[in-house]
Order: structure tokens, then C-alpha cells, then sequence
């Protein structure tokens, strides 16, 4: 599978069955329907393990921590008021439960990065970062890699997660600000300054244009 | 503002090599699966933990747990300070004992100072332990028994608004 993880599946096919409503598969996991909710799985398990694991640059946390988010969200399906979507309630559980671990195994972080997929290669943009136009002529996709987590790895948690849902999953303020229970400007302040701190732990490779 | 995006391009252009870091192939037909197994296997609710189920039914205690989980810290410096309060509650409850002792102490030389025969006549009243107990009524923690009137210091039934004298006095007279 070569699509981004920070994009949801997208069937384009016109034949297709029109796929159920959100609301509809919510009503129907609530009454304990768990075909439904295997469909809701389905549709955002992409998104809610990507946030996660940028979160902990870990593979298997990320995917215990998304299994664990899916099932409270489960159990807390009759507590669901449908105030907000349920795509935000549920990433507001996988936030809430990946910032508590974080902090649990904030002396223990280790990497298990996932490998890159062919496309980087080809992206023009990534290709140009490593090209004669960087200093470091050597460093190579996958170094880019490990030094882009260490220095995701060192902001606070609220600070990573608003980089993680604005820059990597292209979440817009307003989406951010409801899944983190802050305000906007919140949002935008974490944003600017996690971009200031990151510029600054990788100097070489993001230098202002 | 602009210029400030403009001064994070090289940056927001090094964060998309994130979106091509993807799990192993094959990884999300597997995942669904493994979700619904699990709540499967844990009955929706069963596995849920006490502080899971508190942040349900009452979220700000459910939060207020949590730090705790998340800070190990503070529940062992809160453990630390409940065992001093229970040693000195301890060491305290001790000193209440002791404190008649001295009172006592005090009050020796006045005793001393009282004519030896009152002293005897103090010695030959009846104690109040049940063992020299002269009326025969033993003294005992049972409920049942403690509502029985006890000797006093002058060897008579004390006066307890529990018992009250009965007598019995025809109408007529």
C-alpha cells in the first residue's frame, strides 16, 4: 500500500453501493451492531494510527495505542452525545490516551520507525532538500527521517500534536482546536512556536527561505 | 503572517516526508480485525478499568485520577505524607494517654498532704474492677451487662437515667 497515511481511503468507483452514513453506522455500533463499527474502523484507522504514531515515532505503540483508542471509543459510545462529529470525539480519545502514555514513557522513548514509501523519492521537493542545494550532500532519506523524529521527539506533547495534525495530517486550526479542547489562538500559538523550535533543532535542513 | 509561512516553507516541506512513512504492508486489513476481536473478547465493559469508567459517568473525578497515573510521583509523595499523618496521629493518641499520668503526678503531693486515716478510709472503699467487686454484679464490655448499675466509689447503684426506681402504689391509697 503506497497511499498517505494521512489521508483516508477514498473510493472513487461511481457502481459502488453509496457507502452508510456516519450516523447511521454510529446509531447502529451503539446498540452493539459491531459490523458497523467494524466499517468505522475501517474509515479512520489510517488516520488515527498516523496521528499516533508521529506522535511516539513507534510502530507497535502506535498500534496498541490506536486498538486501545477504537475500543474505549466503543465502550464509550453510549456516553456520545453527537455534539461533535464522531470522527473528532474519536480523535479526541486517541489524543487524549497517546498524550497520557507519552507522558507515562516520557524517560523511555524509543524509535521504530516505518520505512518510507518509493514515492518519497520521487517528491521533488524532498529530493531537492538532500540535493547540492543542502550543506549535508551525504544525508540520505531515511537520516532525514531519523533526525526529523528526534527533533518532533523533543517538543512538549501539545506542541508535537498541533504539528502532527496541522503540518503531517493537514487538519485545519478550527479542527485542531475542537479535538484538543483549546481555543484557536491556542492552536496558532503552539503551531508558531513548535515551527520556531523545530527550525531551530534542524538548522541545516529547514533553514528560513 | 505570510511572511512568517514563507519563513517555515523549507520546514513544512521537510515535515511531509513524514506523510511517506507508512506500517508494514498489509498492516489495516488485519487491524479492523483485530479491534472487534478484542472487544469481542472483552465484552464491551468488562475490561474497562475503574478510572476508564469514572471518566464515563464522572469526568472531572475520572481526570483528577488520572494525574495520578500519570504522575508516580505524586502518589508516592501523597503516600509518604498519609503514613507521617498516621505516625504522628499514632505518636499523638499516645501522648493523650500519658498526659492523665502526669496529672496525677501533679497531684500526688496534695494527696500526700491529706491525713493519713482519710487515706485510709479511701483504701477500704470498694474499688471498681470487677474482680473485688462486692455486690456481684461483674463489670463487662457485653452491652447486655454494661446496662447493669455498677458499684460506685460509696458502694451504692449509681443513678443512671437508665434505670429509674419502680414502685408499684395501689389507686386507692
Amino acid at each position: 500500500m503506497t497511499m498517505s497515511m494521512s489521508e483516508p481511503d477514498a473510493t472513487s468507483d461511481s457502481n459502488a453501493p453509496a457507502e452508510p452514513q456516519e450516523v447511521d453506522l454510529v446509531n447502529q455500533a451503539r446498540k452493539g451492531d459491531l459490523i458497523a463499527y467494524d466499517e468505522l474502523v475501517k474509515r479512520y484507522q489510517q488516520r488515527i494510527y498516523a496521528t499516533i504514531y508521529h506522535m511516539t515515532a513507534n510502530h507497535e505503540d502506535a498500534n496498541d495505542l490506536a486498538q486501545d483508542s477504537f475500543i474505549k471509543a466503543f465502550q464509550a459510545l453510549k456516553s456520545f452525545k453527537g455534539g461533535s462529529s464522531f470522527y473528532t470525539w474519536l480523535y479526541r480519545i486517541a489524543v487524549n490516551k497517546t498524550i497520557n502514555f507519552l507522558k507515562q514513557r516520557k524517560h523511555k522513548q524509543h524509535f521504530s520507525l516505518n520505512d518510507l514509501d518509493f514515492q518519497a523519492e520521487n517528491n521533488p521537493d524532498l529530493v531537492a532538500l538532500i540535493s547540492d542545494k543542502t550543506p549535508l550532500r551525504e544525508v540520505g532519506l531515511t537520516e532525514l527521517q531519523k533526525k526529523l523524529n528526534e527533533a518532533l521527539l523533543k517538543l512538549s506533547e501539545p506542541h508535537r500534536m498541533v504539528v502532527v495534525l496541522h503540518d503531517v495530517q493537514g487538519q485545519s486550526h478550527e479542527e485542531i482546536a475542537e479535538i484538543m479542547d483549546c481555543n484557536i489562538g491556542t492552536v496558532r500559538s503552539r503551531l508558531f512556536y513548535a515551527r520556531q523550535q523545530l527550525q531551530g533543532y534542524l538548522t541545516e535542513y529547514a533553514k528560513p527561505a | 503572517m505570510n511572511q512568517t509561512e514563507q519563513n517555515f516553507e523549507n520546514l513544512k516541506t521537510l515535515l511531509k516526508l513524514k506523510q511517506h512513512e507508512v506500517p508494514p504492508p498489509g498492516y489495516f486489513n488485519k487491524f479492523s480485525d483485530q479491534v472487534i476481536s478484542r472487544i469481542r473478547a472483552g465484552e464491551a465493559g468488562g475490561s474497562q478499568s475503574l478510572i476508564e469508567r469514572l471518566q464515563q459517568d464522572v469526568p472531572w473525578l475520572g481526570n483528577f485520577l488520572q494525574i495520578f497515573e500519570t504522575r508516580p510521583g505524586l502518589v508516592g509523595g501523597l503516600a509518604t505524607s498519609l503514613c507521617l499523618l498516621l505516625v504522628l496521629s499514632v505518636i499523638f493518641s499516645d501522648h493523650s494517654d500519658v498526659a492523665p499520668k502526669n496529672l496525677l503526678a501533679v497531684s500526688e503531693p496534695a494527696i500526700a498532704s491529706t491525713p493519713s486515716s482519710e487515706v485510709a478510709s479511701m483504701n477500704d472503699a470498694p474499688a471498681l474492677t470487677p474482680a473485688s467487686d462486692s455486690s456481684g454484679i461483674v463489670a463487662s464490655t457485653n452491652p447486655v451487662t454494661s446496662l447493669q448499675p455498677t458499684a460506685t466509689l460509696f458502694g451504692q447503684a449509681s443513678a443512671s437515667p437508665l434505670f429509674q426506681p419502680a414502685g408499684f402504689m395501689p389507686a386507692g391509697q
